[in-house]
């Protein structure tokens, strides 16, 4: 093949049409044409630039990152074998330099200057879905371009969206199995268009080709790095307000003798792991998704295993590229509270190969010569006798006839059902081509061996609470009354700052404590009342003039006032000034007298306190004061403090310094005032505990986010320990004081368009909702404004209702559905998502009730019903209920009738009919069933077989019972006998008063032959004569109208076309006419036209 | 799987109030043991299960089951229209201090009409919770909607007085920032009278301008002479006085006049008690720091902080009750140059999780 191709340049014509073309913009546009030509267009054009701008706005959202941020969670998630691990390994070999063997648990390293990173991989598990669904920063799903779009995707995409969506990313693997180029572009573009439809327009969509040496492309992977590390994250609602932890190595450190004597007996265990979300505090309550509700018992605060590079530098040092990955076996070092852990890998194990990093692996280790003790424990592993193997190996006959039952049989089921089949996502109804379904074997045998500390409890006490009884009936009886200065220095001499956190401590003192102090007062009734613990003495000595001099500072018509000693006005202007920054710059020949007063001040301090400042103490100071000086300054000094006691009054912006970020947003839209506001409280939030000892910062705000923790939880159970798998993420979800609770909840849900079936109230449902994943009964439901009623099933295509016992949660919250961790099915499985409406701990759900009844006799408007009630007690339950006739009659429930027992008297507006079905509407209401049985997944050993409550087709299919007919419901041919009405009958008397055009007529043909009729009337000679003249003359004169007749038509005829004949002869004329006039005209016009050519 | 319900357990009757509140607040089922158990007459007091009936009609769902000791499963609050009539042992203001630290936090608006005492000695009256308690929940955003209607007056010992508060629920409670205690700007008051002399208001408003003129020319108090119907079941007379900051902080006095007591000699002993409050400096009166504190208790996760002039002893249990309810700890630092506390604390990030959305 030839490299260099060389073509043919381009000639450019140079004469010809081309060449003379003229040249557009050669000058530059024409100003005129880009010129705003239309004011409405040009408003139009602005408006439409606003309205832009306005839709990029979001609602501002509170953003709780703190200074050092925990790492963020990056969760690879895809269908089985699309590449995950080797895209996490690419990943960690990018940011780290290391090559991991195997990803197990979260791996954090840190990724740049300012960013760490939490790699974690998600099993192909509903339940670990949804669980990192919830905790995920970014997301990178990988899709097998290959295979295209599966089901999975589509699910977690759908759990995404309900639980506060993510930054999603998509990796496109498998590249290089297209051989076509053209098939390439054409399947990469056909697949980003649709991962597009689902997530936004232009959302990153990353083609990783082929594999290298187990990792993908060097620069593919660095492309994807600073992708990840330039992306921002808007903080999610959920993660704003809850505090949780991604554990990244748990340590059961129960008693050891406790575990010996009953191995089922519940753990503590220790999770440690980075705070994200909020604050935490010990006493707070975790949900552990996949094992229950927790709460913690301690919380430890650890040295970051992941650091940040102390020093600001342009990059990272090679040193400062760390990696933390408990779980998969990196560094060797584990550092506890209370012990270090060395990882040892292989010294005293046969197995030494396996477990070894490759890097570290030198081939000369097994050669090094062994002690004998070493050698004795690597004998000891040697042994035949190892139980499981035995087991495996051992056979049991159960009956002498039958065939040895061994382990491997007994397995056999169980490998098969590993056998995964791929589900690809063709649209919905997608069923699987069995060409496609290679049939991989999933069956990742992962070894779950938690490393168990062997650490003792280490059960420190919380801080111990100073006994501060005697202090405690001081301070708290010891109210300060009326104006005398001595005890003010008693009262500051007892709370210096050195006894601070003496006071907090005497307010935080146990119960047990302040029960044993009330005791004392227990004989006072009515302690209940915050009045009544305050007490005022010497009241009078408030009305003296002492007291008005003390006081007078506190009020602002006298603070600023000008006092006999110019001193103690400075004081109070300078304590204005420094405490509460009332006023923004003191003007500069003040500032030397507040100067002043501040010298003076710290003198007087060392003496007494500043209140208690005599006169004749600042007399003797200011003396030596300039009087020209002081005339010009105190007329200036008035006027300033006119001003400022008006600016005090009126101004209030000026006054609070907090409001110092208003002042300067004034005039700026909502948005950014209130962007202002967070940004005002988070650096106070800063700003506030700054100073203060870790003791006290822990206790007042908890454990901030970003530190790394260690949370010990008592009562674990046991199961979450022993069946621990670092596959499956362990997360701690702090759950808020109200979340704890348990009551109906109010959701708005919508069966899910992709699920294949629509759901039925009492079915069970699988809820992911807030942390915890749980089993509960939904009750379907519509409201039409007047009642919440029940549905047997969710619409088609519509939200509908829904309520279930569960734990509560805030409005708002979203959640998905599904009817099964367990089974993979081809098909679709999120059934349901929806939101939060509200809580309550009663429901107002109702269904239709009608009573049917007989009528047994009826009297003119009243009836007697029965087979409505059983008893008379109920009738008087119903009395005054609406009623109603099948054909519209309605009427009322009166009183109960004796006999039969039920039957009860009613009125109607009509007459009812003895075949009448009356019938009584009423509304049931229905308790939803209390069922929560929360997915228990991470307590059992094979993670997705977690097996709830049966869906009723189950319970149904699997115990072989038919589906419940009432032989009421059935469907039947409908046969409507006609009825016959009796005939309408007028009463005579009746008749007789109705005019004549009321009354009936006999309209119809006699039947019998009438009187008439039946004689015969024979006719007289003469009679008969005159009758056959008579016919006769008839007879002549009909015949003469008809030759009449025949006479007539024929000389119409005749007429007619004598008439046409005139008419073509008279048309011919004028045609004739016509045309010799028209002949004329024109000759005349030619001769003209030719006149005038001839001129 | 509910290993997070645990029962807290207290002995005594002293402050049932505040426990039943942060009970219902936080949801956590309390037991009180040896309810006066050593007395005469042991068990709850008449006023006490008045109580107890208003948190049954403000929630659903409670469960509250009374013997010598009292077990409350709390359930959820829903506020909405109640009535009660309500024990005149104790003022309408002990109830409604309780209704008002629930009623922020109800699914709908409540609004409650209570009977009985409207001021006493004991209890913080009424006017004071119209024009000051309630002014202060403006600071944490609970502003629109929110009233208190004195229907009728009631002194003691018969009552007859009713009183009517609308109280619009909130998503959540704003964190307070509030330092700066300023300086008094005017005094505004009431006195009030009932089947006694419409000139006895007049003279305890004389006497209470006597006092505090000097300090401030704006002082304004009202008299509120209720007659007819309107005036409860017993003779009584009070006066209130309400100190304004110039940044809003609100101190308050108050005394009801007693048989034998003459009007001039209690609007001056008001007086005097209010410019001791004042002393004590601060941002809030002594008075309302226990709802301050578990407003700030209960605002979002950021840092609210206040100054208080002097804990009392009430304050002090309160702050306690919040620790074991709600596990928080505030920051309390005296200052010694003014002999206030500095009050700090971040907020539990506590919602309403009862208000619907529809």
């Amino acid at each position: 093949m030839e490299l260099n191709q060389a073509n043919k340049a381009h000639r450019t014509s140079k004469a010809g049409a081309s060449a003379k073309k003229k040249k557009i913009h050669q000058k530059g546009n024409n100003p005129k044409a880009f010129a705003m030509q239309s004011g409405t267009r040009a408003s139009k054009m602005a408006s439409r630039k606003l309205e832009k701008q306005e839709k990029k706005y979001h609602v501002p959202l509170v953003d709780r990152t703190p200074k050092i941020p925990p790492p963020v969670i990056v969760a690879v998630v895809g269908p089985p074998k699309t590449g995950k691990t080797t895209l996490i390994k690419s990943l960690i070999r990018r940011y780290a330099k290391h090559t991991l063997n195997e990803i197990k648990g979260p791996v954090t390293v840190v990724s740049s200057k300012k960013q760490r990173i939490t790699f974690i991989e998600a099993p192909n598990d509903m339940n670990a879905l949804i669980d990192i669904a919830k905790i995920a920063d970014l997301v990178l799903l990988t899709i097998d371009a290959s295979f295209g779009f599966e089901m999975e995707t589509f699910e977690f995409l759908n759990i995404l969206q309900t639980h506060g969506f993510p930054r999603v990313m998509g990796v496109l693997t498998f590249l290089d199995k297209f051989r076509d180029s053209k098939r390439l572009s054409n399947t990469k573009k056909r697949l980003k268009h649709r991962f597009w439809s689902e997530i936004y327009q232009g959302a990153k969509l990353f083609y990783l080709s082929g594999v290298i040496n187990d990792r993908y492309p060097d620069q593919e992977i660095l492309n994807l790095s600073r992708f990840i590390s330039v992306m921002k994250f808007r903080p999610l609602i959920w993660h704003n307000s809850h505090p949780y932890v991604l554990s990244d190595r748990i340590e059961d450190i129960s008693d050891r003798e406790k575990i010996t004597a009953n191995p089922k007996s519940d753990r503590t265990v220790t999770f440690y792991g980075y705070l994200r979300g909020t604050n935490i505090k010990p006493g707070f309550q975790v949900h552990i998704p996949g094992a229950g509700d927790f709460s913690i018992s301690e919380i430890e605060s650890l040295a970051d295993p992941c650091p940040f590079p102390s020093a600001q530098k342009k990059r990272l040092d090679e040193k400062q590229k760390l990696i933390y990955a408990p779980m998969s076996d990196v560094g060797g070092l584990i550092f506890d509270k209370d012990a270090v852990y060395i990882n040892v890998p292989g010294n005293f194990s046969q197995n030494a190969k396996t477990l070894q990093d490759p890097d570290t692996e030198s081939p000369q280790t097994n050669k090094i010569e062994l002690g004998q003790g070493e050698r004795m424990v690597m004998q000891l592993q040697n042994t035949d006798f190892i139980v499981p193997d035995q087991l495996t190996k051992s056979d049991i006959k159960l009956f002498s006839s039958s065939d040895p039952v061994n382990i491997n049989s007994l397995n056999l089921n169980e490998n098969n059902d590993t056998q995964r089949v791929r589900r690809p996502y063709n649209g919905v109804n997608s069923s699987i081509s069995d060409d496609l379904s290679d049939g991989e074997d999933s069956s990742s045998s992962i070894d779950s061996d938690p490393t168990l500390g062997s650490s003792d409890g280490s059960d420190d006490e919380g801080i111990a609470y100073a006994d501060t009884d005697s202090e405690y009936s001081f301070s708290s009886d010891d109210e300060q009354s009326g104006p005398s200065m001595s005890s003010d220095s008693r009262f500051a001499d007892s709370f210096s700052f050195n006894r601070r956190i003496s006071l907090m401590d005497l307010t935080n003192s146990k119960n047990s404590k302040n029960t044993k102090s009330d005791s004392i007062k227990e004989d006072l009734e009515c302690e209940d009342s915050c009045r009544y613990s305050i007490k005022y003495e010497n009241l009078d000595n408030w009305l003296t003039q002492d007291a008005f001099n003390s006081l007078k500072s506190k009020f602002l018509s006298t603070a600023f006032e000008d006092s006999t000693t110019k001193q103690e006005q400075e004081e109070d202007e300078y304590e204005s000034e420094t405490e509460e920054n009332d006023y923004s710059e003191p003007s500069s020949e003040s500032l030397d007298k507040i100067l002043d007063g501040k010298n003076r001040k710290k003198n007087s301090k060392t003496k007494s306190s500043p209140s208690n400042q005599s006169p004749e103490e600042s007399a003797d100071e200011n003396s030596g004061d300039n009087e020209e000086e002081e005339e010009d300054s105190e007329l200036a000094k008035k006027k300033e403090m006119l001003k400022r006691r008006f600016d005090a009054q009126y101004d209030n912006k000026g006054i609070n310094p907090d409001d110092s970020g208003n002042e300067s947003a004034e005039g700026e839209d909502l948005y950014t005032l209130q962007k202002a506001e967070y940004q005002r409280q988070l650096d106070l939030n800063e700003a506030e505990f700054s100073n203060d000892s870790p003791e006290i910062r822990e206790k007042v705000e908890g454990f901030l986010p970003g530190q790394y923790v260690r949370i010990k939880v008592e009562n674990v159970p046991c199961e979450l320990v022993e069946f621990f798998n670092p596959n499956y993420p362990i997360i701690l979800g702090g759950l808020l004081p109200s979340e704890t609770k348990f009551g109906f909840v109010n959701v708005r849900i919508k069966r899910h368009r992709w699920f294949a079936k629509i759901l039925k109230t009492g079915n069970p449902l699988i809820f992911s909702l807030g942390w915890r994943r749980f089993q509960t009964i939904p009750t379907f439901a519509l409201y039409d404004r007047i009642k919440t009623r029940m549905l047997k099933y969710t619409p088609e295509h519509m939200h509908c209702l829904a309520t279930f016992y569960g734990p509560i949660s805030a409005a708002n919250t979203g959640f998905c559905c599904v009817q099964t961790v367990s089974k993979v099915s081809t098909n679709f499985r999120i059934c349901a998502t929806g939101v939060v409406l509200d809580n309550n701990q009663s429901t107002e759900i109702v269904k239709k009730l009608k009573l049917v009844g007989v009528p047994f006799k009826i009297h003119k408007n009243s009836a007697y019903i029965k087979n409505m009630f059983n008893s008379p007690l109920e009738v008087a339950r119903f009395e005054g209920a609406q009623i109603r006739t099948v054909s519209g009659i309605r009427g009322q429930v009166k009183k109960a009738y004796k006999s039969p027992p039920g039957a009860f008297r009613a009125t109607f507006e009509d007459k009812i009919l003895m075949s009448d079905i009356v019938f009584l509407r009423a509304w049931y209401t229905i308790k939803p069933k209390k069922f929560y049985n929360p997915v228990t997944s991470l307590l059992l050993s094979d993670k997705n077989q977690w097996q709830g409550m049966r869906q009723i087709v189950e319970i149904r299919r699997d115990m072989g019972i038919k589906v419940p007919t009432s032989y009421n419901s059935h469907y039947k041919p409908i046969s409507r006998e006609q009825r016959r009405f009796n005939k309408l009958t007028v009463p005579k008397s009746l008749q007789a008063q109705l005019p004549y055009k009321s009354k009936p007529k006999m309209d119809k043909k006699q039947k019998k032959q009438s009187y008439l009729d039946k004689r015969a009337v024979v006719l007289e000679p003469h009679e008969k004569k005159i009758a056959s003249l008579i016919n006769e003359l008839n007879l002549i004169n009909r015949e003469k109208s008809v030759k009449r007749k025949m006479k007539d038509i024929e000389q119409r005829t005749k007429l007619l076309k004598k008439h046409e004949q005139e008419n073509q002869i008279s048309e011919n004329k004028v045609k004739k006419l016509r045309k010799e006039y028209f002949k004329k005209q024109g000759l005349a016009a030619a001769n003209a036209a030719e006149k005038k050519k001839g001129r | 799987m509910f290993s997070g319900v645990k029962i807290l357990k207290f002995s005594g009757h002293s402050y049932f109030r505040q426990r039943v509140a942060l009970s219902l607040l936080s949801s956590l089922p309390i037991r009180i043991d040896d309810i006066r158990s050593d007395t005469d007459s042991p068990g709850l007091k008449d006023f006490e299960i008045s109580l107890l009936q208003i948190a049954e009609k403000i929630t659903n769902g409670t469960n509250i089951d009374i013997s010598t000791s009292v077990v409350i499963k709390p359930g959820s609050l829903i506020g909405g229209k109640f009535y009660q009539a309500c024990a005149v042992s104790r003022g309408l203001g002990y109830y409604l201090e309780f209704i008002i630290s629930l009623a922020a936090f109800t699914k709908t608006t409540t609004n409650a009409t209570l009977t009985g005492v409207t001021n006493n000695s004991l209890d913080i009256g009424v006017d004071r919770i119209r024009t000051v308690t309630l002014p202060l929940l403006k600071k944490f955003g609970i502003e629109t909607g929110l009233e208190l209607k004195i229907l009728k007056r009631g002194a003691e010992p018969l009552g007859g007085g009713e009183v009517s508060l609308v109280f619009p629920p909130v998503k959540k409670i704003n964190p307070l920032v509030y330092a700066d205690p300023g300086y008094i700007s005017k005094i505004r008051g009431i006195a009030y009278c009932t089947k006694v002399p419409a000139q006895t208001a007049n003279r305890l408003v004389e006497s209470a301008r006597s006092v505090l003129n000097p300090y401030t020319p704006d002082v304004y108090i009202y008299t509120d002479v209720y007659k007819g119907k309107d005036s409860g079941n017993s003779p009584g007379f009070g006066i209130l006085l309400v100190a304004e900051s110039t940044t809003g902080g609100l101190f308050s006095s108050e005394i009801t006049g007693s048989a034998g007591s003459s009007a001039e000699d209690i609007a001056k002993h008001c007086a005097a008690m209010l410019l001791a409050e004042i002393e004590k400096g601060g941002c809030v009166d002594s008075f309302h720091q226990w709802i301050t504190l578990l407003f700030m208790t209960l605002c979002s996760q950021d840092v609210s902080k206040t100054v208080f002039g002097k804990l009392n002893k009430f304050t002090v249990q309160y702050l306690r009750d919040l620790k074991t309810f709600f596990n928080i700890t505030f920051k309390l630092v005296p200052n010694n140059q003014n002999n206030t506390v500095n009050v700090s604390c971040v907020g539990i990030g506590y919602s309403n999780i009862n208000k619907s959305i529809v």
